[in-house]
């Protein structure tokens, strides 16, 4: 039985406090789900107890005995375990090589003794029940849902250091992101072994039907203080949203404009497939922002970028103001699509480009004289001019990207999208690890740009984002666009019931 | 502060190297005539490493730009022993050169092969082809014409000293030329800022509308036709042409990239930033053949500054990052 203790943990970056005096306490045999929404101060929590971030003031202890801060090799030793939604399988190496990264290979006169290694990995697998594994197989041979299980029964086998504890608390970050409903099953079936085997976990999720089917306990982290901890029978979902979601969202999201006469189709799209969609289709009106919804892998993303033309289709078909859409990013950007990406950083910008570079980037064509040279001096007026409607704050636009902080980063993506003037605006994840003040500040440049009778498709996980800033939302459900309804006077549950509608995870 | 020291430590380190021959070599180093023959002797490297500025500012690089130039030198003189005009022979010889580029860029950009391995793959083919095409055999003499081996003996007179004619070798002019040019594409045109962009970040760039495939087939093309255009300066200025005579060019104009991205200040490969790195490389050449340093040693030495330059500017770009 083990008890690790935050006492009064704060952390700032900058202006923002990530981290406001949290307090936690976490044991064995329980699995206590963390949650808030993006930015509340999950993963600088995570990062804190993984010792990769050093917390400003605030104590940790495992079982009353002080744990040095901002030391990784401590925490792991303190029999801290850390499964990421990302894995991080080594290709080409066997599935009980990987197992053994951080551990010691068994060895015989000097050499691998792959039989005890095999072994061992075998054990470890077969202390979850997972019988089925082959531990010769290549790695990348198994699914990812496999690989998150093989990585956590890898934190079984002994640790050789002296004095380290055996793995008793598992920190689960997003476990079920990138599984299937069935992985997710075999998960929770491994979660559950472990508890009754006597580990704690902390289940990181913003997964509402998952956290009330697994956790004891629930901690609501919002704007980096610990609104709540409570056991799972004192709280429920709608006083976990309520608790997470606590700030005046009407400060937040500009207010929608009065009833007005509907504004014509821009963009219709017809059983569309492509990607995880199977067929989806709508239409979208000048002047309206239309949320895109649905879990993760339901084809949010991927309706936008197959619009934008990254995605290659395999039916259906797109009228932008009555005609047929182009297919591929150059076509789709010359009749007046616009695009932010989702990762900005991976799939936006050039960030060790100045800004003025990364607005222009779509219309180099238009810039030159003669249809050949350059022109710097209008390349950089064009990004003066956008940067001055998306307010973005930059010492200027000569300023690599990689500079700015991330909503100022957003704002040089949006000042490229709009640099064109198009129809139709297509958003993914517009405030992704964007902090609140630029955060408003998008909300409020989007609203406006819609009043200008813009059209603005808009990809989101976000639901307060979803609910506030929409006028209508799709849901995906299955690949397709299950249904469409006024974001005006929709709850948060209500929504999410909408994403699960078939299969009756939530009731 | 950091960031200075590691823009002007490499000139001032350029500086340097240029003021020791200065002062070793008195008589002879700072001299117009050295240098005019400096500049003669980098001008083929400089055409190589100009134009492999191209796709490295794509961050790709191309491998088989010295065996091409081998090719290109061996098919000219073949031609030339067929009785074929100087005109034709030149005109063929970079019609493969823009040929074999564009294969490169067709294996990378199209196909996905990596670019080292793409152009690993094609610096042996063209170097058998250049064996195929001369026999083995070096083609000199009396197959050469006259006047194509003259060319690169000639150029504008600037003066006379000590009663012998001042030269400006046509060799450095046409160098100077094709800098010229890359430099009008790289930074001018919207060509090549779209190709700064395929290195700022190629998903970025293709998401962002920019024919990349394309972009990237063409850049390709660019170097093989450079590499083309310097076998044949190499084998004007020799007045011969062997299967083997381009192969050091790739090394050294590589070299020269990286010598020169440690000079901008982004870190970018730039065309006058190479051509910095072909001075160096060029006047390090020179000065240690005139003070009779042994030609290994010589070698040792340019890979030691190579490799303490470039170093100097890693180290320099990881503090930055810190800071």
């Amino acid at each position: 039985m083990h008890r690790l203790t935050l006492d009064q943990v704060s952390r700032r970056f900058g202006e923002v406090a990530a981290l406001d005096g949290v307090d936690l306490t976490l044991v064995s045999g329980e699995v206590h789900a963390l949650m808030g929404e993006n930015g509340a101060g999950k993963s600088t929590l995570i990062r804190t107890l993984a010792g990769l971030d050093r917390p400003d003031t605030g104590r940790l202890a495992l079982d009353g005995t002080p744990l040095p801060a901002g030391n990784p090799a401590a925490m792991r030793a303190a029999g801290l375990r850390f499964i990421h939604q990302e894995l991080h399988a080594v290709r080409g190496l066997s599935v009980a090589e990987n197992m053994h990264l951080d551990h010691p290979y068994p060895r015989r006169a000097g050499l691998v003794d792959w039989r005890a290694l095999n072994r061992a990995a075998a054990a470890a697998l077969a202390r979850l029940g997972l019988t089925g594994i082959d531990v010769r197989a290549p790695m990348t041979a198994l699914g990812p849902g496999d690989q998150m299980l093989v990585r956590i029964a890898s934190t079984l086998i002994p640790d050789a250091a002296p004095g380290a504890r055996p793995a008793w608390l598992y920190v689960m970050d997003e476990p079920t992101a990138a599984l299937t409903s069935g992985e997710s099953e075999r998960l929770f079936a491994v979660i559950g072994e472990l508890v009754g085997q006597g580990a704690g976990i902390l289940y990181v999720s913003h997964r509402m039907p998952e956290v009330l089917r697994l956790a004891h306990r629930v901690s609501v982290l919002r704007d980096g203080r610990n609104v709540s901890s409570r056991p799972l029978a004192e709280t429920g979902e709608a006083r976990i949203i309520e608790e997470m979601t606590g700030r005046d969202l009407g400060a937040l999201f500009p207010p929608r404009p009065a009833a007005r006469p509907a504004g014509e189709v821009v963009l219709r799209v017809a059983d569309l497939a492509a990607g995880p969609l199977r067929g989806a289709s709508l239409e979208l009106r000048a002047g309206e922002i239309l949320g895109l919804a649905g879990v993760a892998g339901s084809g949010r993303g991927a309706l936008l970028r197959a619009l934008i033309g990254a995605l290659p289709w395999e039916a259906g078909s797109a009228e932008l103001a009555g005609r047929p859409l182009g297919r591929g990013p150059a076509r789709a950007w010359a009749e007046g699509l616009a695009y932010v990406p989702r990762e900005r950083r991976t799939e936006g910008l050039m960030l060790r480009r100045p800004i003025a570079e990364n607005v222009a980037l779509p219309y180099l064509a238009r810039l030159a004289r003669l249809g050949l040279f350059l022109d710097h001096r209008r390349q950089r007026r064009l990004a003066d001019e956008l940067g001055g409607r998306v307010r973005l704050k930059a010492a200027s636009v000569a300023q690599a990207c990689e500079e700015l902080s991330g909503g100022n980063q957003q704002k040089v993506l949006f000042a490229r999208a709009l640099a064109g003037g198009p129809r139709v605006l297509l958003l993914d994840e517009p405030t992704r690890g964007v902090d609140i003040g630029a955060r408003a500040e998008l909300y409020r440049l989007i609203r406006g740009l819609a009043d200008t009778g813009l059209a603005v498709l808009m990809a989101s996980s976000d639901l307060p984002e979803l609910l506030g800033l929409s006028d209508r939302i799709a849901v995906l459900r299955d690949g397709r666009l299950a249904e469409t309804v006024p974001a005006e006077g929709l709850t948060e549950a209500a929504l999410l019931a909408r994403f699960y509608h078939d299969d009756g995870a939530v009731t | 502060m950091m960031q200075m020291a590691r823009r002007f430590g490499g000139l001032a380190g350029m500086l340097a190297v240029i003021a020791f021959f200065a002062i070793n070599l008195p008589e002879t180093f700072l001299t117009p005539r050295n240098l005019l023959n400096i500049s003669q002797q980098v001008s083929m490297l400089t055409v190589v490493a100009a134009t492999m500025t191209v796709v490295m500012v794509m961050g790709d690089f191309d491998l088989s730009v010295g065996s091409m130039a081998s090719l290109a030198g061996v098919v000219a003189a073949m031609l030339f022993t067929r009785d074929f005009s100087i005109g034709a022979a030149l005109a063929a010889s970079l019609a493969v050169g823009l040929a074999g580029g564009l294969f490169n860029g067709l294996m990378v950009s199209v196909v996905g092969i990596l670019p080292f391995v793409a152009t690993l793959a094609t610096l042996t083919v063209f170097s058998g082809l250049a064996f195929l095409v001369s026999d083995g055999r070096t083609i000199f003499g009396r197959d050469i014409p006259e006047a194509f081996g003259a060319f690169a003996r000639g150029g504008p007179v600037l003066g006379s000293v000590d009663e012998r004619a001042l030269v400006l070798p046509n060799l450095t002019l046409v160098a100077a030329v094709v800098v010229l040019l890359v430099w009008l594409v790289l930074e001018q045109t919207s060509y090549g800022r779209r190709l700064y962009a395929i290195g700022g970040n190629r998903d970025a760039a293709r998401l962002a509308g920019l024919p990349v495939v394309g972009l990237r087939l063409s850049a390709f093309a660019f170097t093989g036709l450079g590499a083309a255009l310097a076998g044949l300066m190499y084998a004007s200025r020799v007045a011969s042409a062997n299967p083997t005579q381009g192969d050091g060019l790739m090394l050294t104009a590589i070299a020269a990239v990286f010598l020169g991205m440690t000079l901008t200040r982004d870190g970018q490969p730039r065309v006058l930033a190479t051509l910095a790195g072909v001075v160096v490389l060029g006047v390090l050449d020179n000065g240690l053949t005139q003070m009779r340093v042994d030609s290994y040693v010589r070698e040792v030495l340019v890979g030691a500054i190579i490799l303490f330059a470039v170093g100097l500017s890693a180290l320099g770009r990881r503090g930055l990052r810190r800071g």
